[in-house]
């Protein structure tokens, strides 16, 4: 690990080490000396930052901008981990079986991986959310937790075919090569050829996309939060900037906080999934 | 015979669109099953005894889901999409929001696409002749910053900097063309500059690779060795084959805009099909998000294979590869 | 006699991520209008970049390049990459070892062979059209008329390579520059290649620098040979007085390596045995002392300079053959 971070450009470690910052906060948040973020302090409300108690400031209705973002980078980044870790498990071992058995079933599970794949990643993970998280009663919005599932159900299943897509297409690329027919004439059963030979070569092109798709959920919450159906009550970075999106015109420092810290995780993920990349091109001889 | 084998491939290829279209709205009008409340519950929850029956056999959900979404089809084909429930009874057609929603959001993607082609062709173009200068490294760094900030922080920025503190352009609302030119194209600089400023930044940069590699080809050195001039060297040489990846994250990037409009409609209330989506969703209306998701996905399907028939038409090389 | 290129202490070095590449160190040459240079050494020894980077072709930001090259009395070295577009074509030409890249794929030929003229001499299309057909005529392919609406797919090796030939003096160039022109192609193709090419030069009038690794490709084409080891001249002499006083180990070493048909079956393929040293990191003494059958502590540790042996042979070794110290150890 130490030998890969020294083979990174500056920029690249300036990147990981804001994903590190972010997962070590993400971890440790709830612990840290911080107000309350669901408590709103209503003597400070839409104080600017470096105000007493309050590190970054609060919004019009007083909440800590500080806290809400330490806070909300538990559940945000939860959600994205798990989902791409979850649906790039799944997508890519449908994607790795299908390449390697070929025939019908590789058809049926590219044409299913092209059928969802034909549905915006947005209007996808919207549609999902707006239907399982209906509640019975229009006017009892469904619990926070349970949203946050949801949320996680959704991105999951969106993110299946993307990486099974990838998973399949650099399987594609190692299961004609002569390696791969001499293990198969020596006897060797497919279980075997799989796990011991197209799995390390294939997955460095998985988790390279990975890291973008990280990027890509990230990003996924907050627009689902803008559009109303994200972690709406609770903590989470997309939570923030749909609370704040309507006073911004007058306190634009409540949105740049939460609006920032995303901005900066999502380049930070795109240019080490980026970084991923080059090393891989370099390995395959392609530069 | 040649023609035969182009004409296959064309056919071929809008077989598989129709398969993905079906699929895909088979789907969801599945998902709507998947309700954990039922559809039943929510429309004709409020009714008594008699007139429930008559209420759900209105909006066919007294028919297995396979039906349903046959019934569906067959009117969404000719145009009707569905019905706008109101909740004491009665429908209205969803095909009218579509008529005033979709225009809008067409509009949108449309003056998003033109405006990223026309900045991104030649800024990549530049930057692939100023590869590894100092000019070009920085506008790297800058290109690959924009294409990471998701669109609404672009949308949330630009409509606090120009809507509000210098307050040049309106930050909400929506005006036609026909209405007033000037005022309709000053409402829309903000949404489509911010989902412009991401596309700009991912076509230049994939212009840029392809032309930098381009470049590097042998008969490329050989046009300047009959010292043929950059400028000939680029419109003859270099455009063509390097416009490939371009035309085809275009026609990707179209899927993505239906995302992006989602999202900056609402931001900045225009009333196009993407804010429809969301009322429909905060409002319920499930059969009207059937119908507004399909014609997203059906766009998004069709464009896509135009594209890549368009692709094979250009780039003879894909052409052979897709004969084999 | 003025030569017609005169290339003067001509340095390229490339900027990579891993330190400063020489790839040329210190050549001079001069090349007489109406003759044939030879300038032969393996892959890596720096002779296509050296061509290259005398003609002008060379360019990129991480390219630095010291030195003089004359042409036709006009100092080249000091004019940018558009300026010296003037001299291409109507000057100096190129053609390249691999038709198949170095010809558009998706152009027709006529349109590639073509548009040298309609730029550089102003013909309108017709005319251009035209001297196409007689171009290809020249270089002997059969049919010109149909050839010039083929796509180079549509050819054979040998007829690419000719119309890359009938690109490059299309303009009547007075000096061509031929970099490996015969690698891509098979051995009767190639003796074709080489005899048109020869044929060419006596009804145009025009020098060439023929750029090979193979030594026998020099024997029978060229005036005088220069062969290039490391990125600099390590022997130079008129053709027939390097084969017949050969001083330098290397250049015997090559001679030696080339395939014989009628050398024995079971006996191994001679090779040079070694590799060349690397280029960002080259070491004290003769670049070739380590894989030199001749070398000795002084070799490993000065680097030697060019000397004369009269007759325009130079070389740069300190013990060449036919010394007593070669002698001892063969």
């Amino acid at each position: 690990m130490r030998s890969a971070f020294r083979r990174m450009d500056l920029f690249t470690k300036v990147c990981s080490t804001w994903l590190a910052i972010i997962a070590i906060l993400a971890v440790v948040g709830p612990f840290l000396p911080l107000p309350d973020p669901r408590e709103a302090d209503f003597a400070a409300p839409g104080v600017k930052p470096f105000s007493p108690g309050h590190l970054l400031g609060t919004d019009s209705n007083g909440y800590d901008l500080l806290s809400n973002v330490v806070n909300g980078t538990r559940v945000s980044l939860m959600i994205s981990l798990v989902s791409v870790l979850v649906g790039g498990l799944i997508g890519s071992s449908i994607g790795i079986i299908s390449a390697y058995v070929r025939g019908r079933f590789d058809g049926i599970v590219s044409t299913l991986f092209n059928i969802i794949l034909s549905i915006p990643n947005l209007v996808l993970g919207l549609s999902l959310v707006a239907v399982l998280a209906t509640s019975p009663d229009p006017s009892i919005p469904v619990s926070s937790n349970r949203r946050i599932f949801v949320i996680m159900l959704s991105l999951t299943f969106v993110i299946i075919p993307i990486l099974g897509r990838i998973a399949r297409g650099a399987t594609l690329a190692w299961v004609n090569r002569e390696f791969v027919v001499a293990a198969r004439s020596m006897g060797m059963r497919d279980k075997d050829i799989i796990f011991k030979h197209i799995v390390p070569n294939v997955l460095p092109a998985i988790y390279s996309v990975g890291f973008l798709a990280i990027g890509v959920v990230i990003v996924a919450e907050g627009s689902l939060s803008l559009l109303g159906v994200g972690v709406v009550d609770g903590v989470s970075w997309g939570a923030m900037i749909a609370r704040v999106a309507g006073e911004f015109t007058y306190l634009p420092h409540s949105m740049y906080v939460p609006v920032t810290v995303l901005a900066l995780s999502v380049i930070a993920c795109n240019q080490v999934g980026d970084h991923l990349r080059s090393r891989l091109d370099l390995r395959e001889g392609k530069i | 015979m040649k023609r035969l084998g182009a004409l296959g491939s064309v056919l071929r290829q809008l077989g598989q669109a129709v398969v993905v279209v079906i699929g895909s709205t088979l789907f969801l009008s599945l998902l709507l099953r998947l309700l954990p409340v039922g559809l039943a519950e929510i429309y004709a929850g409020g009714f008594d005894e008699a007139s429930r029956a008559a209420r759900l056999k209105e909006l066919r959900l007294d028919k297995d889901p396979v039906t349903f979404y046959l019934l569906w089809l067959r009117d969404f084909v000719a145009g009707d999409f569905g019905p706008i429930v109101s909740p004491g009874g009665g429908t209205t057609p969803v095909a009218d929001k579509v008529g005033s929603a979709l225009p809008i959001s067409l509009q949108l993607m449309f003056y998003v696409q033109v405006v990223a082609l026309v900045v991104s062709v030649p800024l990549g173009i530049y930057t692939a002749y100023r590869s590894g200068k100092r000019s070009d490294k920085a506008i790297s760094y800058g290109l690959f910053t924009a294409s990471s900030i998701p669109n609404f922080v672009f949308g949330l920025l630009l409509a606090v900097f120009f809507g509000v503190t210098l307050a040049w352009l309106p930050p909400l609302g929506y005006v036609s063309p026909g209405e007033n030119l000037v005022e309709h194209f000053r409402t829309m600089i903000l949404p489509v500059a911010s989902l412009a400023i991401p596309l700009i930044a991912t076509y230049t940069r994939l212009l840029r690779a392809d032309v930098i590699a381009t470049l590097r080809e042998d008969y490329v050195t050989m046009a300047v060795s009959k010292g043929l001039s950059n400028k000939r060297i680029l419109f003859s040489h270099v455009l063509r084959p390097s416009s490939v990846t371009l035309f085809t994250s275009f026609a990707l990037n179209m899927g993505a805009l239906m995302g992006g409009t989602l999202v900056i409609e609402q931001l900045f209330t225009i009333p196009g099909l993407g804010s429809e989506i969301g009322i429909a969703i905060f409002s319920r209306q499930f059969f009207a998000l059937q119908s507004y998701v399909a014609i997203l996905a059906v766009g998004f399907v069709l464009f896509n294979t135009l594209a890549d028939i368009a692709v094979g038409f250009v780039d003879p090389r894909t052409r052979e590869r897709r004969r084999a | 006699m003025t030569a017609l290129l005169s290339i003067k202490d001509l340095v390229v070095r490339f900027r990579t991520p891993r330190g400063l590449l020489e790839a040329v160190r210190g050549v001079n040459l001069d090349i007489p209008a109406g003759a044939s240079v030879g300038i032969v050494g393996e892959s890596g020894s720096g002779k296509t970049v050296m061509s290259r980077a005398a003609m002008g072709l060379l360019s990129g930001s991480n390219v630095e390049r010291s030195g003089s090259v004359m042409f036709d009395g006009q100092e080249l070295s000091s004019l940018d990459s558009v300026q010296v577009r003037e001299y291409f074509g109507t000057g100096m030409a190129m053609i390249f070892q691999d038709p198949m890249t170095a010809l558009n794929p998706v152009r027709r030929i006529g349109t590639q062979i073509s548009e040298g003229l309609r730029v550089r001499l102003g013909m309108s299309k017709k005319d251009a059209m035209k001297r196409s057909a007689e171009l290809l005529a020249k270089v002997r392919i059969p049919d010109p008329e149909a050839v010039l609406r083929k796509f180079p797919y549509q050819l054979s090796g040998g007829m690419r390579q000719r119309v890359m030939i009938a690109t490059a003096i299309a303009c009547n160039p007075k000096l061509l520059f031929a970099d490996e022109p015969t690698t891509a192609l098979d051995v009767t193709v190639q003796a074709q290649i080489l005899n048109l090419l020869a044929d060419l030069r006596k009804d145009l009038g025009m020098s060439m620098v023929l750029v090979t690794h193979d030594l026998g490709v020099v024997a029978n084409n060229t005036d005088f040979v220069a062969v290039m080891y490391a990125g600099e001249i390590v022997e130079m002499a008129p053709t027939t007085e390097l084969f017949a006083n050969m001083k330098m180990p290397y250049t015997e070493a090559l001679l030696k390596s080339i395939p014989k048909i009628d050398a024995p079956t079971e006996k191994r393929l001679p090779v040079i045995e070694g590799r060349l040293p690397n280029p960002t990191d080259r070491p004290e003494g003769c670049g070739f002392a380590s894989r030199c059958s001749y070398a000795q502590d002084k070799c490993r540790q000065d680097r030697p300079e060019l000397e004369d042996a009269g007759n325009g042979h130079l070389y740069r070794c300190w013990y060449p053959l036919g010394s007593t110290i070669a002698r001892k150890s063969s």
